[in-house]
């Protein structure tokens, strides 16, 4: 008599003892909307569901393929009709996410449907159709065995309670090695808690940030929305060769935006000053008033400084594109003119567009209002600006914030950065003020 | 060499740049000229202003006393809090411009061309300027419409049959207005549409570098 | 005169929706979908309809099957045209109308149309290689990384749902009806919103608007129903 198979919540409990605290899991219509309920709550793991929901988090669907094509995504479970040997997967409910999470997820685990609903194997030599993630699975979990994907090579890895591997091997199509480990199934589920987001100051947050980093700075150019803390704790860190990236390159300082009489506002000046810039990427780089040049015209002046000047949108819009996994876009801005000069230029409808590159960076420096421990972001007013764009684009996010509260303290319709995007949380020390 | 005959005054620009806006049109407007527009938009045709600094359906500026840091304009200054606003990030403010989802643009420039080339970005003597928002608005509003001063302040025009100064776009002014006249620029060069009072459509030719196309009829500027 | 771009009814919002157009559906569950303006666009009758459209939280709602029985839709684009909560209900419903069928995978269809709604002529994407969403398309190397070029698509209507409403168009939505309610808003020449509340400006806050009034052109107030939820 064959072995009792697994039921879906047991294959669900599997799934979830792969996920590690703090990951990102995004979960396919079928058996993985399971996977959840099968986590312990004290993992923070978040999950990334079809609809577009993160958690609690609603998300439009463009910042949720921005999620996962952005590399956000730890873990996909998803729902495959047939897994080959070289891991390449049909989806249950073509096409659906199955494309976008085989493409964009770090790691990808294929749920198979319990093989008694579908009377042959689902694991073949090669699939009966296309393939809607393409070399992609990394573990293939069935009703019977987990089964390691690697160089075009099957190795089973564990069984379920009760099962042979002369079992597997006798309802699977496609051939099998043996993993010299191989052992039964283990449900337990994974433990421990995300390390903290919060850092006790600036220099702390900002201790690792190397010579030679692309770091984005936030703000739109007035007071508003600019990590003036991180500034000065980045320019006492002292970081050198930086490539800032930013709206303007410190317009602040030699431009009131109402600066109260006696004080000088903090702005990109600090590092300019300092020696630390070696190249801006701007749109509005220098002072509108040419009798009253920023520090940052002063050092391009001397040579000391490149710039790369970029229209606004195309910067936002650049930024976003980083973030989001896209490596090129088409735009109309900037046809014709001398920002077009050396970049390739396609006509699209009649239309002339240039061809321009998504952004990335080491390090962000961003302002919101409040944070939640676990990273999730409001804004206030106009000070949303470049903030809420460049978090999702750098590989450590760091948050100067006015208020940390509790997770739930925050109408998660009104989050407008999620917690994968931020790395770090820095409250702005009390009195603390945009001017020096 | 410019006419001695009076000029009309920035207010006076704004005011028949404001009868160009529909109602329930989404405006964007640029700082100088441009920002005088609103002031003369009448009560009954309502627009809709929209600022690059992140935010829709913005109203007046903040009384002295009352500026909030985070409620600015795309000039940096400050707004009032008005019921019906929309806050968004940089990337949602562009995509609304770039998109086509603003309908006016009014900016300032310092030189247009016959065929509606834009230049307003940088002064090339000083080799570095701030491009912001113009050339994505330039590109991107279904609508763009010049407010400014019809010759510099050493007199050149500025209007001009080839921009020599750098480009914002390429054929993207649909409109001129000046302090002498209301231009059009056409595939085939710029048409001369309105005057200002006491001028002659030969007194603007006389003031304009471009070779104006004048219709039979052209009416006095109607403020 | 004040504005408004509010309409009395479904029936005047989607009045001069054309034989042919491309229309975007934000949704076809119990929350997200504008089932008013579904049912009035049959009664209007336009046909020959694009339908954009994910089925994946279908939940047997009979709107667009209405649609297609009645042979007004000849083609769906959809990340989820046959979704598992439909056995091969739908399957069969979209075959015995002749409607076509493009699937298109879920993120490829968002960006597409966040695309539209942005003025973007293209974008290249690491997704899809090596699938049939791949075949014939243009291909670049980037940064080393092979990726497909991918167009906008643009569209003449979007039907869209939000839980509140301005009568500048200012939406907000609950929950997951965001989705891609959000995102298709932003895509169409002419969008028209199904809102279950409807104030004056202000009645949403200016922190909580999802959706700004710029994008969208009609709003019909149609307050919930018990079954709509």
């Amino acid at each position: 008599m064959p072995p009792a198979k697994l039921n879906a919540q047991a294959m669900a409990r599997r799934a979830a003892a792969a996920i590690a605290p703090g990951d990102v899991v995004a979960i396919d219509d079928g058996l993985p909307t399971l996977v959840p309920d099968a986590t312990s709550a004290s993992l923070g793991a978040w999950f990334l569901g079809n609809s577009g929901m993160l958690n609690d988090i609603p998300l439009s669907q463009a910042d949720a393929a921005a999620v996962i094509r952005g590399g956000y995504v730890n873990l996909a479970v998803v729902s495959a009709a047939q897994v080959d040997t070289t891991g390449s997967f049909a989806g249950q409910h073509p096409p659906g996410n199955a494309v976008d999470l085989a493409a964009g997820a770090h790691r990808v685990i294929a749920l198979l449907p319990r093989s008694d609903d579908v009377g042959a194997s689902n694991i073949v030599p090669a699939l009966s159709s296309t393939p809607d993630g393409y070399r992609c699975v990394d573990t293939i979990i069935t009703d019977a065995a987990v089964i390691d994907v690697a160089d075009a090579d099957l190795t089973l890895a564990e069984l379920a309670p009760g099962w042979t591997a002369d079992d597997v091997r006798a309802i699977t199509a496609a051939d099998l090695s043996i993993s010299p480990t191989l052992r039964e199934m283990d449900f337990t589920p994974s433990n421990g808690a995300p390390p903290s987001k919060i850092y006790p100051d600036g220099p702390s947050a900002l201790a690792d940030l190397p010579d030679g980093a692309t770091v984005f700075i936030d703000g739109f150019g007035g007071p508003g929305g600019m990590a003036h803390y991180l500034l000065i704790s980045l320019r006492d860190r002292g970081s050198r060769g930086l490539t800032i990236v930013s709206n303007t390159a410190g317009i602040a300082r030699v431009v009131s935006f109402g600066t109260p009489p006696g004080r000088t506002a903090i702005d990109h000046s600090v590092l300019i000053e300092n020696g630390q810039v070696a190249k801006a990427i701007a749109s509005f780089p220098v002072s509108p008033s040419v009798s009253r040049p920023s520090e940052f015209e002063l050092a391009y002046r001397r040579g000391e400084v490149d710039l790369e000047l970029v229209p606004q949108g195309t910067l936002a819009e650049r930024l976003r594109a980083g973030g989001a996994g896209i490596h090129a876009f088409y735009t109309h801005t900037g046809a014709g003119t001398l920002i077009a000069e050396g970049k390739e230029t396609r006509n699209i409808n009649g239309r002339n567009y240039v061809l321009e590159y998504g952004l990335l960076a080491d390090f962000a420096i961003i302002r919101a209002h409040k944070a939640d421990t676990n990273g999730n972001l409001v804004y206030r007013g106009t000070s949303r600006n470049f903030n809420a764009v460049m978090a999702p684009s750098a590989r450590v996010t760091i948050a100067e914030v006015d208020e940390i509260v509790a997770p739930g303290q925050l109408d998660p319709e009104e989050i407008v950065t999620p917690g994968p995007f931020v790395q770090r949380i820095v409250q702005r020390p009390q009195g603390f003020t945009g001017y020096e | 060499m410019t006419a001695d005959k009076e000029r009309l005054d920035r207010a006076i620009i704004a005011m028949r740049v404001a009868k160009e806006l529909p109602p329930g049109a989404s405006v964007n407007l640029g700082i100088g000229i441009p920002t005088l527009v609103s002031m003369f938009v009448a009560d009954e045709s309502i627009v809709f202003y929209h600022s690059e600094s992140g935010v829709l359906n913005c109203g007046p500026l903040a009384e002295e006393g009352s500026e909030d840091i985070d409620l600015i304009n795309a000039g940096g200054q400050f707004l009032q809090s008005v019921p019906g606003m929309a806050y968004f990030s940089s990337v949602d403010a562009f995509a609304m411009i770039r998109g086509g989802h603003v309908d006016v643009t009014v900016l300032g420039a310092h030189q247009v061309s016959a065929t509606g080339d834009l230049a307003n970005w940088m002064l090339p003597e000083r080799g570095v300027g701030n491009i912001g928002g113009a050339m994505d608005l330039a590109a991107g509003a279904e609508k763009v419409i010049v407010a400014m001063e019809h010759n510099d302040r050493s007199g050149n025009s500025k209007i001009v049959e080839q921009c020599d100064y750098p480009l914002t776009g390429q054929g993207c002014v649909s409109l001129v207005v000046t302090d002498v006249a209301v231009m059009q620029p056409t595939a085939q060069g710029i048409v001369l549409l309105e005057v200002a009072p006491g001028w002659t459509p030969e007194d603007v030719q006389a003031v304009t570098d471009a070779q104006l196309i004048i219709p039979d009829t052209v009416a006095e500027y109607e403020v | 005169m004040t504005f408004t771009k509010l309409y009395d009814t479904a029936a005047a919002a989607v009045a001069d929706v054309h034989n042919g157009a491309t229309v975007l559906i934000g949704g076809v569950s119990r929350t997200g979908e504008p089932t008013a303006l579904l049912a009035a666009l049959h009664s209007h009758g336009a046909a020959g309809l694009t339908i954009v459209c994910d089925f994946s939280g279908w939940d047997g709602s009979d709107s667009i099957v209405k649609l297609a029985a009645d042979g007004r839709i000849a083609r769906i684009i959809s990340p989820n045209p046959y979704p598992s909560a439909s056995g091969d209900n739908l399957r069969e419903v979209w075959n015995s109308a002749g409607v076509a069928i493009e699937s298109v995978p879920q993120g490829t269809l968002a960006e597409r149309l966040r695309a539209a709604g942005a003025g973007i002529g293209g974008v290249f994407v690491p997704v899809g290689l090596g699938t049939r969403f791949a075949d014939g398309r243009e291909t670049r190397t980037i940064n080393g990384v092979e990726c497909i070029l991918e167009s906008p698509l643009r569209a003449d209507f979007a039907l869209v749902r939000a839980a509140s409403a301005d009568t500048l168009g200012n939406l907000a939505y609950q929950g997951a009806q965001r989705g891609w309610n959000a995102v298709m808003a932003t895509a169409a020449r002419i969008t028209i919103t199904q809102a279950d509340t409807v104030g004056e400006p202000g009645a949403i806050g200016p922190e909580l608007v999802i959706t700004p009034g710029i994008y969208v052109n009609r709003v019909v107030h149609i307050p919930p129903t018990g079954e709509q939820g």
